[in-house]
């Protein structure tokens, strides 16, 4: 019927036509805006809820409340930043501090508003100059068998070692409740601090806690790259030759000998055994990609491609894969070789990708990438992750400012990285993230930049 | 003379004969001779004697004029009897084998003997030292009492209650774990019950574990609708599952598929609160959304 009719009165299908032309030209802008979405791919599987008590205070000395006062808001926060807990809110949890597994009342943690699944209390005291601290982990639906875990610490009393307890506390309930994979709250980061003109190489903790400088060379040192065993740091720094790649020994808390080399080398990269280090080196002309040992001796090449071939990273899985990016098509882009230099595959299809960082279980490469680059296209640097084998990628931030350096976290499931509101390097804080891009949140304030998580 | 007589061969045999020739022959060759050169034998004669002097005293005085002046060879008192003779070791050869010293079987040096210590007598033991065992007393025997028996009747036993009691008792644990998701639901059973009792905990890691990486778009969702599948897979020390099998097939093979690669996606669940392995039986029931 209708049909008949509109064929029927050609004239009226004109207006018709073009308010619904105009209502599409309306919508393209808003749908180029939103060129991304959240997808979700989980089941539903609801994550445990964890309740962490503050812990009860068992002696007198006045050092006992502000100490314990760190170590529950050091654990706490451990507990959250984990990623993989839902956890109670201080507020609803019960105003009691269980300190023994005898004082504590499972019921009135598993029941409403808390519903906590698990709860982590105890004890806590400064005794002679030393903490004393017992921690437990009670399953709070299971009133037969409530244990899951009991650990006792004995530290010298001191803020520092305060956060310590908490820190591996908190690894303990993850690596038992995480499914066997170790907790990052010991890790370490390593970044670049602007301080006036000069660069050089800080570390701080994971949360952002405990920043102190590592070098003072009173010059420019980028890229802070962490031995797998946390015994040395690699850097490039520039000197009389320009930049080279500099070694410091964490362990002996000075410089050790690396050997300078023509041209230009940045970016080093540990292999996953310690034993290689990967690098940018433009001692024949072209930046390339070199290999040498953990020393600097039988450097090789591994690349021959005319353009710049920078920033290596290893596959820390097996070790026998390394990223990096390469400039031959005009535009950096990542790639990924074999470890000897063959099988070179692209990975990204165009725009401006840089600073890759493989994921620890091997899947996934994090970089930054500004997907619209050049001059008129409407496009930031923001932080992707790919997974290798199907080169399928999600974008992590958004309209956060200009995003680079990511480096993933030893459990794999955080990634750390450098943003600028403005776009201005003084301004870079470094930024923490769980892996789906949630939870973020800035470690520091201005003029920190290039981090570098630790192996563990 | 010579030659006549060997012109004759048969003088040896008839020496009468020979005689009288050779008598004759001397007597024809001195004729001859005194014929033909008697008058020059004289100056030649004394041309010869003159010559040999002259020679014999050229000889003489050339070696009285240019004799040696230095004592001969070997005369010399302090040398004499002592010759030098250069040794054939010092001749500049290439350099013979490094000599390792250290080697037993290469050093010429021999070894050190081991140290053989002097065995050592014993001191006999002192005989005070030696305990000299008491007879132990045996224990007085105490005659049995007779347990008395129980009695006989049975007990009457206190009813069930009816009801399940709430709120009284903890509930008692069931080593099962149940997760309500988005597309069904998944839940596990240890075959161990007595670690799922003890460690339900574990148990609830493994369900959300495996929960959590069970893509249920994977499943047909028409096909799957309301099906159940069960498997039973090992997790061993390290929390590592393995040996995955289906027990219970659902009748849609994408709900199959997709509920053993969930497993298979599991690097680990953590190491065993107990125990070497734990057998886990997981079931998956699909409901539409």
């Amino acid at each position: 019927m209708s049909t008949v009719r509109t064929s029927n009165r050609p004239r009226t299908r004109l207006p018709i036509l073009l308010a619904a032309a105009s209502l599409l030209m309306l919508c393209v802008p808003s749908l180029r805006a939103q060129d991304w979405f959240k997808t979700e791919t989980s089941s539903g599987a609801p994550t445990i809820r964890l309740a962490a008590a503050d812990f009860k205070p068992v002696s007198s000395d006045p050092q006992t409340a502000p100490f314990k006062h760190t170590f529950d808001t050091t654990l706490f926060n451990d507990l959250t930043n984990a990623g993989i807990f839902d956890m109670v809110s201080k507020s609803m949890a019960p105003q009691v501090t269980p300190g023994a597994p005898n004082e504590i009342n499972l019921q009135q943690w598993s029941a409403a508003p808390a519903s906590a699944a698990m709860v982590a209390f105890g004890s806590f005291s400064v005794q002679n100059g030393r903490i004393i601290c017992n921690g437990y982990l009670f399953d709070a639906k299971n009133a037969q068998y409530p244990q899951v875990l009991a650990k006792q610490y004995n530290e010298v009393a001191s803020e520092d070692s305060a956060r310590q307890v908490a820190h591996r506390f908190a690894d303990e309930i993850i690596f038992r409740l995480g499914g066997g994979v170790a907790g990052i709250a010991e890790t370490k980061i390593y970044y670049v601090k602007l301080a006036g003109g000069n660069k050089e190489i800080w570390a701080m903790d994971y949360d952002g806690a405990n920043q102190h400088a590592v070098t003072h060379l009173g010059t420019i040192s980028i890229s802070p790259r962490i031995s797998p065993d946390n015994s040395r740091l690699a850097f490039s720094s520039l000197g009389k030759h320009g930049f080279q790649i500099r070694m410091y020994s964490l362990l002996l808390n000075r410089a050790v000998s690396f050997p300078e080399a023509g041209g230009t080398n940045v970016s080093p990269a540990w292999s996953p055994d310690g034993n290689h280090i990967a690098y940018s080196s433009s001692r024949t002309g072209d930046p390339e990609i070199w290999v040498s040992d953990a020393s600097g001796g039988g450097a090789h090449r591994i690349t021959s491609f005319r353009g710049p071939d920078v920033s290596p990273v290893y596959n820390p899985k097996t070790g026998a894969q390394l990223a990096w990016v390469s400039g031959r098509t005009g535009l950096p882009q990542i790639y990924i070789m074999d470890a000897d230099g063959s099988g070179v595959q692209r990975m990204t299809d165009g725009g401006y990708a840089s600073s890759p960082s493989w994921s620890p279980n091997g899947q996934y490469i994090a970089f930054a990438w500004n997907r619209k680059y050049g001059p008129g296209a409407p496009g930031g640097q923001d932080i992707y992750v790919m997974e290798v084998s199907t080169k399928r990628w999600i974008q992590l931030t958004h309209d956060s400012g200009p995003c680079d350096f990511p480096s993933w976290s030893p459990d794999g499931r955080h990634i750390v990285y450098a943003n600028s509101a403005d776009g201005r390097a003084a301004h870079t804080r470094i930024w923490t993230m769980l892996a789906d891009g949630t939870q973020k949140h800035a470690l520091t304030g201005p003029g920190a930049d290039m981090p570098n998580w630790s192996w563990k | 003379m010579q030659s006549s007589r060997l012109a004759s061969p048969t003088s040896a045999s008839s020496p009468s004969r020979s005689k009288s020739e050779d008598a004759a022959i001397a007597t024809q060759l001195q004729y001859s001779r005194d014929t033909r050169t008697d008058d020059k034998l004289g100056s030649n004669l004394v041309g010869s004697l003159v010559l040999h002097g002259i020679a014999a005293a050229l000889i003489l005085g050339g070696a009285y004029l240019f004799r040696s002046h230095r004592p001969p060879w070997g005369e010399n008192a302090s040398t004499a009897g002592a010759i030098q003779a250069t040794m054939v070791s010092s001749l500049p050869l290439p350099p013979r084998q490094r000599q390792l010293d250290t080697g037993v079987l290469t050093s010429e040096a021999p070894s050190p003997a081991p140290l053989i210590e002097k065995e050592k007598t014993t001191p006999p033991p002192d005989l005070k030292e030696v305990p000299i065992p008491t007879k132990a007393k045996p224990p007085k025997k105490v005659a049995q009492k007779e347990t008395p028996q129980p009695p006989k009747h049975i007990q009457p036993t206190p009813p069930q209650p009816k009801k399940a009691a709430t709120g009284e008792t903890a509930g008692i644990r069931v080593a099962e774990s149940t997760i309500p998701l988005r597309n069904g639901t998944a839940s596990v059973s240890v075959q161990d019950r007595t670690f799922g009792a003890r460690f339900a905990y574990y148990v609830n890691i493994v369900n959300r574990t495996v929960a959590q990486n069970w893509y249920t778009q994977e499943a047909d969702p028409v096909a799957s609708n309301g099906k159940r599948v069960t498997l039973v897979f090992d997790i061993n020390r390290e929390g590592v599952p393995s040996n995955i099998r289906i027990e219970t097939r659902s009748g849609s093979p994408t709900l199959d598929s997709s509920a053993v690669r969930a497993v298979q996606r599991v690097e680990g669940f953590g190491p065993l609160p107990q125990g070497d392995h734990i057998t886990v039986e997981y079931s998956f029931d699909y409901r539409r959304q």
